[in-house]
């Protein structure tokens, strides 16, 4: 069952068309990662998922309910976290989740649960104008999972978290994961996503440009890394005659071959047969930063 | 949940924000400071002018003689609870649009509003839910002036030997008075909220709010020349300013007041009729409220600004 679905979401501003014709979906259980550069539509998308922002064209699907007819059917089952934590500054921490808490005819119980689970319960009483920007996230974290949802939608949740809380916070969502909910995250920490995420989608400038299996993703950008001693042209030729060979770029003095990287040797062999001198050569793996570089700044 | 419980539950939310809120606090207490120093001033006056603090016999003739019966009135019962309710509809009146413009307008500087909405999503609850807890805060405050006012007065009369003439009847009109006084600050509090959510700002709340009120005071002022047009009085009345002065002075005369000594414009001859006061007060209410209705529920909700 897909708990996310968009179908040719259009969101104008203008002249910008600022999410464009997008269509994704995300599954049950999903931990699934929302990429693209600042200004690719990605808030704007959460927006119009959560009922906030109204799409000019197109439909938000979540947890089966339209998001522009039935939103209250679905937001009872999500949590969401969207950019900077926002809150009544002159309320405590624990006050804040109960306005929520209140407003969303949630059991006020949830509010110690929460903090506990975020390990806020000492700062709770004290107001959040005096709280860190990391005690601000948390909170926001917590505000997310108050309705104990069914799906998370998590937008940069370690924005401004140090080292240890970013790691307390992988695990926490990691942890949720686990329960079997659905998670959305946004997030410019790349590496994180990689490690948490099972699928992803890229965004630029409204449209989306990637979207799979992570794993598929990263296999696209995989192959073999030469370095040869000399003029490295008669090694290119000879590459690209080979039919298992896709494509054969330079990279200063690099040759990066897009075959499997199972054949490595066999490369090898047919470098040193043709008298041509190998002085390095190996798997090159792409990271999913390199994937994301690759795919963002090849369309522009 | 039914639409009944939706609108407790953020009742209940609204009400928590706006009673813990140290701007609402700041603005009673600066209310409560220039309503004791408007009594002040009433008792300082009426002292000079019969000589209390002279003690040889000397006044100072400030007021004319019926002027001054009218201020002596505002100290004592039940007149103070009429004064105290002009109180609130005068300066009380400005509070009241820069109490709602920052309770609506920092939902959208904080970006408190896109959180909320995302557990409640029912823009039109969310509005009424706001508005219902405001004039609740509005009727706290209205008690605390009243009871704050009518100690006072107790005091500077009892200093000045004025008698004191309430029965049981003045203080069950106090319901009704405050039912009126209510229902004169309702457009001010909706033209703030409709400003400050068009403006999605507390600026762009107080900006409208007074920008609104100024223009209606000035304008509604011409009724008070005598010499106008007939036809023009007509116009000027449909105008918030004569027909709020309207409930101002049936709320003064219910309690033995007759503010018309002191202010021209509280003229009951020059202003309309208790009824299409009413009435107006009601359109004004219904426009100004769609208006910030409508807008919310149009509106693309975004974050902190």
């Amino acid at each position: 069952m897909n708990v996310i679905e968009t179908i040719e979401l259009c969101k104008r501003y203008g002249e910008r068309l600022v999410v464009d014709h997008l269509s994704l979906t995300v599954g049950s259980g999903e931990v699934f990662g929302f990429l693209g550069p600042n200004g690719a539509g990605k808030t704007t998308t959460i927006a119009m998922l959560l009922g906030l922002v109204k799409p000019t064209k197109g439909k938000a699907i979540v947890l089966g309910h339209d998001m522009q007819r039935e939103p209250t059917l679905a937001l009872r089952r999500v949590g969401a976290m969207i950019e900077a934590p926002a809150f009544y500054p002159y309320l405590s921490g624990a006050d804040n989740l109960r306005v929520l808490a209140l407003a969303g005819g949630i059991p006020v119980e949830r509010v110690a649960q929460t903090l506990d689970i975020v390990d806020l319960r000492e700062r709770a009483r004290d107001k959040v104008a005096t709280y860190s920007q990391g005690m601000k996230q948390r909170l926001a974290i917590a505000a997310a999972l108050l309705p104990d949802p069914e799906l998370i939608i998590l937008d940069e949740p370690t924005n401004g978290l140090d080292p240890a809380g970013t790691v307390e916070i992988r695990n926490l969502i990691r942890s949720l994961a686990g329960s079997g909910r659905t998670i959305l995250l946004c997030s410019h920490q790349l590496h994180e996503v990689e490690q948490l995420c099972q699928r992803v989608a890229i965004m630029k400038e409204g449209k989306l440009i990637a979207a799979g299996d992570v794993a598929t993703l990263l296999r696209r950008g995989q192959g073999v890394r030469v370095r040869v001693q000399g003029d490295p042209a008669s090694a290119v030729s000879l590459l690209h005659s080979l039919e298992w060979v896709a494509g054969v770029t330079v990279q200063g003095d690099t040759i990066i071959v897009d075959a499997p990287a199972s054949r490595t040797a066999e490369i090898n062999t047919l470098l040193i047969r043709a008298n041509i001198v190998v002085t390095e050569i190996g798997a090159s793996s792409t990271s999913l930063e390199e994937f994301f570089l690759s795919v963002t700044q090849a369309e522009s | 949940m039914d639409t009944g419980a939706i609108f407790i539950n953020l009742l209940a939310a609204e009400w928590m924000k706006i009673s813990r809120r140290p701007m609402a606090l700041l603005l009673l207490g600066i209310f409560l400071t220039l309503t004791m120093l408007q009594q002040t001033l009433w008792f300082l006056v009426v002292a000079l002018q019969e000589g209390f603090f002279s003690g040889s016999g000397t006044t100072f003739g400030i007021l004319s003689a019926a002027a001054l019966e009218q201020v002596k009135r505002q100290l004592s019962l039940p007149g103070v609870f009429g004064a105290m309710l002009s109180a609130i509809n005068g300066t009380g009146g400005i509070l009241a649009i820069i109490l709602t413009a920052g309770l609506f307008g920092s939902d959208f500087n904080w970006g408190t509003l896109r959180v909320l909405l995302t557990r409640a999503p029912s823009r039109g609850a969310y509005l009424l839910a706001k508005l219902t807890a405001l004039q609740l805060a509005l009727l706290v405050a209205m008690v605390i002036t009243l009871i704050v006012g009518t100690l006072l007065s107790l005091f500077f009369s009892a200093i000045l030997g004025l008698p004191q003439q309430a029965d049981i009847s003045a203080f069950l009109l106090l319901p009704l008075g405050m039912l009126r006084s209510l229902l004169v600050l309702v457009p001010y509090t909706l033209i703030a909220a409709a400003s400050a959510i068009v403006g999605r700002s507390v600026i762009a709340g107080v900006g409208g709010g007074l920008i609104f009120l100024v223009f209606d005071v000035s304008a509604g002022s011409l009724n008070t020349i005598s010499a106008v047009d007939p036809m023009i009085r007509v116009l000027v009345n449909l105008l918030l300013q004569p027909n709020i002065d309207r409930l101002i002075v049936d709320n003064s005369q219910m309690f033995g007041l007759d503010q018309s000594v002191l202010t021209g414009a509280l003229d009951r001859n020059l202003l309309p009729s208790s009824w299409q006061a009413i009435s107006v007060i009601v359109v004004y209410s219904v426009i100004f409220g769609y208006s910030a209705y409508r807008t919310l529920k149009r509106q693309d909700i975004g974050g902190a600004n």
